[in-house]
């Protein structure tokens, strides 16, 4: 069996890819591209890039693939779900960095939010997706940015300037689009709604974890645990010190659980 | 209630091949026909392409199932679903008089309508391509099953068209409305249930309710319900309970003999076919299945499948949890297992004793989470999980069906506290999801493969 492994977690906004050395138990490239309409092309150039970066070749590595379009590659050697990855990726993260064994994981991603629960061994135990709706998901977060004509990645710093508290009552992205084009126009700061948009989520995510079972320790990745807003937020809310990646980019947590198989 | 004639349409095929009216010959015929005070007047589209989509979701799902070596005596199954051998034999069974009853869940006894000599039929829908045109009449947040079952009448489809008059208990609030509103097309009986099963405070209401049905029946065929046609069609249910109880039983084996998909195919079948004949198949396929099965085996996940009803054609979630590589070994679906599972056991062969123990068949054993309290369903998920040696249980929820979602909380706790696995997805009849849907049960598989 190749000790070259290389994870592709393709999901729905980007394309990720982890190259890991089994034996030395180290990340060696890593590349990232947005998916686009042909996810199993920029599968290929995702991992062409990462392969590139490590300058490695394709004959001398394994393939896993993991997320919405594992299965759209024809070049890989196993599918594993994003759910048995992340728990992968988080457990392998954790030890690597000394800490306490995470119980919970969190992972916002751009059209699912996964919560899983992890027994002391690091095997899951159970987990929460939500329903096909995206709220408390990225999605909501894009949604909401692009009707404000603000990035993905300035809605953090946005909301953490708020002054006031407003409270975004729809969970559902398209309602909470009219909400916001109301709150608009009854002239609330731009920084206060972005902040509710942001304590919605973190709500929603809340009441996921009520369902699995909230223990420590609790681990933030996905895409969404860039936004440093959402981490302060669940750190409030459920009173407690949430981890972070810092080995590696929160975004690349699954590719590298990937990898790991 | 309304009364009127049923046109006598003419039908080519039972599930995928409307009416062949035109669509002024639907709309005409609802609105000279109907006899309220306050009428609806709903718009049937025919539309080819309902039909087409219908006969596609069909052959999907047995080209999936015919990738299996299956037991040959399957094949009747499928015939009895897909063509229209049912329909044109239940024209006949008209053209001599005989009444079709069309019926909804699992409340009406079917032993006072042999014993008329009516002949039921079950009309809860499975069918995505009938939802649309309900919805003319139908708020957008009712649950799926009820649209798709109004869609089925308002184009004429299948055997509701055949139905001379219709019974619907009044579990949900939709299958309540719904009877409003299908009285307006069709004359529609409702049957009041009540909302604690207790037979203490059901005494009164239920047993009441099953004694009218029966008077009622008997002025509606003209058939009078002697003692002894009651213990001839009690005899006759019984002969069936026995065999499909032998067929439940079969899948406790590892491997089980047949897959999920298979067994709700047998099952509902005999929603609509002769019930002589359901019963000698169905014997012929346990013969069948008994010298075929195979050494024991632990490669497939075997999973327990609850929530509200799955009904062909709506194979959806089954055709992505089976096609993962896990095996759905048992089920408390009232559209499975629960359709057929009790006997009516009558103390003694006298009219009353047979009434109240018909009357206590379809009211105790339900799990229904239409009466007020659950602790049945959770005792009988929970026996059914030891007796079938279950690795992990599927909730399947349809949209806007709040009763099944409400007992959700306590269930995931029981099993919880049990260390029992559980899945469940949220869903309807619709395909947008799939890919959600395989994400979800692909992870719940592997979760259970590293346990």
């Amino acid at each position: 069996m190749k000790d070259l492994v290389a994870g592709i977690d393709i999901g729905s906004v980007a394309t990720k890819v982890v190259v890991f050395h089994q034996e030395k138990g180290e990340v060696l490239s890593q590349a990232v591209s947005s998916t686009g309409v042909n996810p199993k092309l920029t599968a290929q150039e995702v991992l062409n890039k990462a392969l590139a970066l490590g300058s490695l070749s394709k004959e001398d590595i394994r393939i896993v693939s993991t997320g919405y379009g594992r299965r759209c590659i024809d070049f890989g050697d196993k599918v594993v779900t994003e759910i048995t990855s992340c728990a992968k990726g988080v457990t392998w993260i954790v030890k690597k960095g000394g800490l306490s064994p995470v119980r919970t994981i969190i992972d916002l991603g751009g059209q699912d939010t996964k919560i899983i629960s992890l027994d002391e061994d690091g095997g899951i135990r159970d987990f929460v997706m939500n329903d096909k709706c995206a709220a408390g998901t990225g999605k909501f977060l894009e949604v909401i940015g692009s009707r404000l004509g603000i990035a993905v990645e300035d809605l953090a710093e946005l909301a953490e300037r708020s002054t006031q508290k407003i409270t975004i009552n729809s969970t559902c992205a398209v309602f909470a689009e009219t909400e916001v084009i109301s709150l608009i126009a009854q002239n609330k700061r731009i920084e206060d709604i972005v902040a509710g948009i942001h304590s919605s989520i973190v709500e929603r995510i809340v009441n996921m974890i009520r369902v699995v079972g909230e223990r420590d320790s609790i681990f933030f990745c996905g895409g969404g645990a860039k936004n440093s807003s959402i981490h302060k937020l669940l750190e409030k809310r459920l009173n407690r010190r949430i981890y972070l990646s810092e080995s590696i980019d929160p975004q690349f947590v699954v590719a590298l659980g990937a990898a790991l198989n | 209630m309304g009364y009127h004639l049923v046109r006598a349409l003419e039908f080519l095929c039972p599930v995928c091949r409307m009416a062949d009216s035109s669509k002024e010959k639907i709309i005409k015929g609802i609105e000279e026909e109907f006899e309220g005070r306050y009428p609806i007047r709903p718009i049937a589209e025919r539309d080819d392409k309902i039909e087409e989509d219908l006969a596609k979701g069909i052959q999907k799902n047995l080209e999936l199932l015919h990738r299996y070596s299956r037991p040959d005596h399957l094949s009747y199954y499928e015939e009895i679903l897909t063509t229209s051998i049912r329909v044109n034999e239940l024209k006949l069974a008209k053209e001599e008089e005989r009444k079709i009853i069309g019926i909804f869940c699992n409340f009406v006894p079917q032993e006072l309508l042999y014993a008329c000599d009516s002949i039921p039929v079950r009309l809860c829908a499975g069918t995505y391509e009938t939802i649309h045109p309900a919805e003319e009449i139908l708020p957008r947040d009712i649950c799926p099953l009820i649209k798709s079952s109004l869609g089925a009448k308002l184009l004429g489809l299948g055997y509701f068209e055949l139905c001379d008059l219709v019974i619907i208990p009044t579990t949900c609030d939709g299958k309540k409305k719904l009877g409003e509103i299908l009285n307006n097309l069709v004359p529609v009986w409702m049957l009041e249930l009540p909302q604690k099963k207790d037979i203490g405070s059901a005494e009164g209401l239920w047993f009441d309710e099953i004694k009218t049905l029966r008077e009622r029946l008997q002025q509606f065929t003209g058939n009078k319900i002697t003692g002894k046609r009651l213990r001839d069609s009690i005899e006759l249910l019984h002969k069936r309970q026995e065999v499909f109880y032998r067929l439940h039983r079969l899948r406790r084996h590892n491997p089980p003999p047949i897959n999920g998909r298979d067994f709700l195919l047998i099952t509902q079948t005999g929603f609509y076919d002769d019930i002589d004949r359901w019963i000698e198949k169905t014997e012929g396929l346990c013969d069948e299945l008994k010298h075929h099965l195979q050494p024991a085996t632990h490669s497939s996940p075997r999973l327990l499948l609850t929530g509200a009803p799955i009904i062909w054609p709506n194979y959806k979630v089954l055709n992505i949890v089976e096609e993962a590589g896990a095996t759905i070994v048992a089920d408390e679906l009232c559209s499975g297992t629960q359709f057929l599972y009790e006997p009516v056991e009558p103390d003694e062969w006298t009219d009353e004793a047979m009434l109240r123990a018909i009357a206590n068949r379809y009211l105790l054993p339900s799990t229904c989470p239409c009466f007020i309290e659950s602790s049945d369903r959770i005792d009988r998920l929970l026996s059914l999980i030891e007796e079938f040696n279950i690795d992990g249980v599927l909730y399947h929820l349809l949209r806007l069906c709040q009763l099944y979602d409400i007992e959700l909380y306590r269930i995931r706790q029981v099993l919880k506290d049990r260390n029992i696995p559980m899945i469940t997805i949220h869903t309807d009849y619709s395909q947008e999801d799939i890919e959600q849907i395989k994400t979800r049960i692909e992870a719940f598989l592997e979760m259970l493969s590293n346990r």
